[in-house]
């Protein structure tokens, strides 16, 4: 039995190993190019240059930072547990990893397509929760074990709008599968017809991320780096690769749900380079989308947090299941029931605006002011 | 959630923006003509010495006492045969840039216009592994002059 790969045949244990060597080569790159790119995004945001000085535009600065995280020495805590440790970042990382399988790239061009791809994402993309309290638990370290509640708690509230929101979405496309996602949305991408679904993915995605404005497990101010204070050199960069290969999987898989894939607007029959570019650009946008998030906005406390994704997302979702499913059980014909969601999707954005200004207008009470008189005589 | 928008459209706004840093070491930004360096000497290319007779005025108007004033007969004085007016020069001279604090009393009470605050960019570049290094002596205070490459306004 071989297998074949680039036309030569190979054992199928050796072609399993090479694979995995690419992909994760590959990988690596995205995550240093994502960080030279988020250096440089950010800064010009806030009317900076970013890298410059390291290769032409700085662009060997994540290449110079990867080296030195290689070489740096790998400690660990005498206190810290070995076995949680030392495993924690692989727990990180590898489903991460493992969530690319199922995302069609280009037409036929994927690992793995899976009948019910999306229950597949979804269900190995919340294992890194464990590594995440593998790491703040075997740390043995305050810090690191509050950054790991954190990370937890947040993870598990904000898994349930971003399935849900893609529940909706399922719903409407009536599969699981996610190349028939794309093809399904062959005219007008989801997101036209789902926008709160969208709008809630977007939010829940970048709290599963850790990214700003939900970036508490991490919060430098308050948690001096959560659940990787304990971390140095290899183990920690494994942290910082989950980072950016999620944000990169988020962003193919926005792009394939919502964002029509490699299909939408130039077609299915268009050579695969013009499928690549147009991967390309959605992705990008999503990731820019992110980035620009991050230099707007000022991190979320963790009580406010919570409450967004319990009182308001979670309601917001159901509530965009159920309108998806009747409008759906009703069958109108095609034009009808897709504006219907529309229509359905803005009246919660609206919702969704009403709830926020009301509870950011709402009047605080205010501690009560001490006696003048007192204060002065004593 | 207004103030979302807001936030995102002036981020944006900053990102279409130029950057404002410059390259520094690699470019220097003008400075202005009237800026205020250290103090330096100044060297009379008529007659080929410094303007500094060493008369301690500046030694001695000096608030942080950074200066340190020798004076030796001009041996290129008339009387020696040579072409200069000037009875006394100046022998040695340091001045402490580490602890000088620009206030510019020592070119004010100069009574021959012979020191002057520097207005270039060698002025401000004086990064040193040593502090000791930051003693000027009288070759060193003299050398940007003697190039004649300062501006009109140092000179004056």
């Amino acid at each position: 039995m071989t297998s074949e790969l680039f036309g030569a045949d190979l054992n199928p244990w050796v072609d399993a190993i090479v694979r995995l060597l690419m992909w994760v080569g590959f990988m690596t790159v995205v995550a240093m190019g994502l960080i030279y790119l988020e250096r440089k995004v950010l800064a010009r945001f806030m009317a900076r240059i970013g890298p410059q000085k390291t290769g032409p535009m700085g662009l060997l600065q994540s290449v110079a930072d990867a080296l030195k995280l290689i070489g740096k020495e790998d400690l660990r805590p005498r206190n810290a547990d070995p076995w949680t440790f030392e495993l924690g970042p692989y727990l990180v990382f590898i489903p991460i990893f493992m969530s690319f399988l199922a995302i069609p790239l280009v037409f036929d061009w994927h690992i793995r397509l899976f009948e019910l791809g999306l229950l597949y994402f979804v269900a190995i993309s919340s294992i890194n929760l464990v590594g995440w309290v593998m790491a703040g638990w075997g740390s043995d370290n305050r810090y690191a074990m509050l950054g790991a509640l954190r990370a937890v708690a947040q993870g598990i509230s904000y898994e349930l709008p971003l399935v849900l929101s893609l529940v909706a979405v399922a719903i409407f496309n009536q599969t699981l599968n996610l190349e028939e996602m794309i093809l399904f949305q062959g005219q007008t991408p989801n997101i036209l017809w789902q926008p709160l679904a969208f709008m809630i993915f977007f939010v829940a995605a970048l709290a599963e991320m850790n990214r700003p404005p939900f970036d508490i497990p991490v919060g430098e101010s308050e948690v001096v780096g959560g659940p990787f204070v304990e971390y140095s050199g290899i183990r920690w960069s494994m942290f910082f690769l989950g980072e950016y290969t999620a944000l990169f999987i988020m962003a193919l898989l926005a792009s394939v749900v919502f964002l029509g894939g490699w299909a939408w607007p130039l077609g299915e029959e268009l050579g695969r380079w013009w499928q690549v570019i147009l991967m390309t650009v959605k992705t990008s946008a999503f990731i820019f989308l992110v980035f620009w998030v991050r230099a707007s906005m000022p991190r979320l406390r963790i009580d406010q947090l919570m409450a967004f994704s319990w009182k308001v997302l979670l309601p917001l979702t159901f509530a965009q299941v159920l309108v998806n499913g009747l409008v759906l059980a009703y069958e109108w014909d095609y034009w009808v029931s897709r504006v219907a969601l529309g229509v359905a999707g803005l009246a919660g954005i609206v919702l969704l605006y009403a709830i926020i200004d009301r509870s950011v207008r709402r009047p605080r009470p205010r501690p009560a002011p001490v006696a003048q008189s007192e204060a002065v005589t004593a | 959630m207004k103030g979302l928008a807001k936030s995102l459209m002036t981020t944006l706004s900053v990102f279409a923006r130029k950057p404002v840093t410059r390259d520094y070491p690699n470019y220097h930004k003008p400075i202005p003509e009237r800026d205020r360096a250290f103090p330096l000497l100044l060297w009379d290319f008529e007659i080929d010495e410094p303007f500094c007779t060493g008369c301690h005025a500046c030694e001695r108007a000096c608030p942080v006492e950074c200066m340190t004033v020798l004076m030796k007969d001009n041996p290129n004085h008339r009387s020696q045969g040579g072409d200069s007016s000037r009875r006394k020069i100046i022998d040695k001279f340091w001045i402490d840039y580490a602890r000088c604090m620009r206030c510019n009393i020592c070119v004010e009470v100069c009574n021959f216009d012979a020191i002057a605050m520097n207005n270039t960019w060698q002025g401000h570049e004086l990064s040193v592994h040593d502090r000791s290094d930051l003693v000027m002596d009288l070759p060193q205070l003299l050398a940007q002059s003697k190039t004649g490459n300062l501006k009109e306004w140092v000179a004056d």
